[in-house]
């Protein structure tokens, strides 16, 4: 829809409020012989019950759990349908109900939601959201394919059989209106792809120069390889509670809101309409904006995610994102979709998005840091976990425990990895709350979620 | 005749056996797939006629009480704004190209030679904007081009109109 009806623009409510506890991991790898899936989702579950200074034993813990939300991105990938199921009675959780969610790259997110929801609703209150995909049972170029059936299979899917030409069109449209060049997009990948050096869990760590960056080999102008995260096999977890569970099972637990907005699978169907505001700007401040780019979101902007951070933003009570929040996880699939998100969730106004990077604010040590997990780009983008493992990393950032999971040397030896000698702590010092985004085709659907320190 | 179920058989494996992709750290299978989907164009199926007879077919909504009328291309049956039946119109088959990337590297199964010039065209009267490929020359945002189509040999495929420039 491109006006709203009063009942649409409701801001969601939970009815009890709503608590994450505890988050766990696989390391990331692009091909993962050693593990079936199952395998490597009890690693993940695993971590979370054992490593996260919970007040109860696994096993009690399992004993309280009451319900279960997985997130897959596509049976294609895992050539089983009802994998939930297995996964489900590997974990020992039957007869506890359990649901699939899928929403491309937003379904770890989504997951998230679905897991809030249960909670507040008071249908559980202890429940699993975990994600998974194994992305590494058939070639790249099929996986290519497999994920370009993300896009309409009637009118886009045979333009390019890849994401990046779909992502590729709007870098050069954005590119086209607001002065964006090459060399802020390679500075997301650098400092991506440096940031993922610090976790023993990341993919495609790196440090690169912008030499680098630049003359990879393009994929779809001008989205180079370094520009675009890479498939990914692993799987994530966390826990959430309400309030008298969360407490009970942690002396640090964090408030979750989330909420999601969605929008057309093709780009090509989206018609122009106003900007819904966030709670950070004022009414007339686009209107010489939109004289010139009258055709918002057009290309260049994410609708679901401008609506997504809309509700969540007031569900949380944020007014000003970049000065409350403390870090942001954005979905870096390819550089371009983390620059187009800066404006929709409020990080710069619209047509600025590029001054969040130039300032220094993305930056560790800057005002509201980006990815100090390594992103997509340099971790993972194991697409039914990525929205789960990015609330973790969020998680832990609040708990302080980015050093002991990320510098504890028990990990780097679980990832077949050692310690680099300049590992150095990506800890923000003493933050309160952080957003993470997960995203979906060329922005289907997007969710924003807020973590905010509860103890 | 005894039925099937009244005798005892003799079972036959008549698969393929798998081969080993891989045998350490552990045992990976190699295990092929080949299939066909049988996929309907519906009520759209006029849009990719019309591909074939060199006409470019989108659908508008004409109820007059439907609060955003508009014209679509890619074409949809119902209004997702007042959920009338919309109606078929003939649109130009000239526009303006408002965004464009180089595939380089493409998706298995690719059916263009890669590296080609994908486009997406505003049209005159069309409220949304249309993906396809540039057939010959370099685009650039605002470049005049004009849709050419497959009348011979369709691929019964979105790939029946492709563009040229004006």
């Amino acid at each position: 829809m491109i006006t709203f009806g009063k009942g649409n623009l409701r801001i969601p409510k939970w009815s009890k409020r709503v608590f994450m506890v505890a988050g766990g991991c696989t390391p990331f790898r692009k091909y993962y012989p050693e593990y079936k899936l199952e395998e490597l989702v009890m690693m993940a579950y695993k971590m979370m019950l054992e490593d996260n200074n919970l007040k109860l034993s696994p096993l009690e813990i399992k004993d309280s759990i009451q319900f279960a939300v997985y997130g897959e991105f596509a049976d294609h990938f895992q050539d089983q349908l009802l994998c939930e199921s297995k996964i489900h009675d590997y974990l020992g959780l039957d007869p506890l109900y359990n649901v699939g969610i899928k929403t491309g790259g937003a379904t770890g997110g989504s997951a998230v939601l679905m897991g809030a929801q249960a909670i507040a609703s008071g249908y559980a209150n202890c429940c699993l959201v975990a994600g998974w995909e194994r992305m590494d049972e058939v070639d790249t170029r099929t996986g290519n394919f497999y994920i370009s059936t993300a896009a309409c299979k009637d009118f886009e899917t045979r333009m390019g059989r890849i994401y990046s030409s779909y992502y590729a069109p709007m870098a050069n449209r954005f590119a086209w209106a607001y002065d964006l060049n090459d060399q802020v997009r390679a500075k997301i990948a650098i400092k991506n792809r440096h940031y993922a050096t610090m976790n023993p869990n990341a993919q495609q760590p790196g440090d690169h120069t912008e030499e680098e960056v630049l003359s990879s080999r393009m994929s779809a102008y001008p989205l180079r390889f370094l520009e675009c995260c890479a498939m990914t096999a692993g799987s994530a977890s966390v826990l959430l509670c309400d309030e008298e569970m969360a407490y009970k099972l942690s002396d640090h637990p964090v408030e979750v809101f989330i909420a999601g907005g969605s929008h057309t699978l093709r780009v090509a169907d989206r018609r122009p309409m106003d900007i819904p505001l966030l709670p950070n700007e004022k009414p007339g401040m686009y209107d010489a904006f939109l004289k010139k780019n009258p055709r918002w979101p057009g290309f260049e902007s994410f609708l679901a995610a401008r609506f997504a951070a809309y509700l969540t933003y007031r569900m949380a009570g944020i007014k000003e994102p970049v000065e409350e929040l403390d870090l942001v996880e954005l979905h870096d699939a390819f550089t371009i979709s983390d620059v187009q998100t800066y404006g929709d969730i409020g990080l710069r106004p619209y047509g600025q998005e590029i001054d969040y990077i130039e300032s220094g604010d993305a930056y560790y040590g800057g005002k509201c840091p980006a990815n100090l997990s390594g992103g997509l780009l340099g971790t993972m983008h194991a697409v039914g976990a990525t929205g789960i493992w990015q609330a973790a990393e969020c998680l832990w950032q609040l708990q302080g425990r980015y050093d002991y999971f990320h510098g504890d040397p028990k990990w780097w030896k679980r990832a077949g990895k050692k310690k680099p000698k300049n590992w150095t702590s990506l800890q923000v010092k003493d933050p309160k709350q952080a957003l993470w985004v997960s995203h979906a085709g060329v922005g289907s659907h997007v969710t924003v979620g807020i973590l905010r320190k509860a103890w | 005749m005894a039925e099937n179920y009244e005798k005892a058989i003799k079972t036959k494996y008549i698969g393929k056996p798998l081969t080993l992709h891989d045998e350490k750290p552990a045992w990976v299978v190699d295990s092929p797939r080949a299939m066909s989907h049988i996929h309907t164009y519906g009520l759209l199926t006029p849009f990719f006629q019309g591909l074939t007879q060199g006409k470019l077919m989108a659908t508008k909504c004409v109820n007059p009480k439907c609060p955003h009328p508009s014209v679509w291309l890619p074409p949809r049956a119902d209004c997702p704004d007042c959920y009338e039946r919309m109606k078929w119109v003939k649109v130009p088959s000239q526009g303006t190209i408002y965004t464009f990337t180089l595939v380089d590297y493409a998706g298995i199964g690719v059916e263009m030679k890669t590296p080609y010039w994908q486009i997406d065209v505003a049209i005159k009267g069309v409220d949304t904007i249309f993906k396809g490929y540039l057939e010959y020359g370099k685009p650039e945002i605002g470049m005049k081009v004009k849709a050419k189509f497959r009348t011979e040999n369709p691929t019964h495929t979105i790939l029946d109109v492709c563009w040229v420039p004006a």
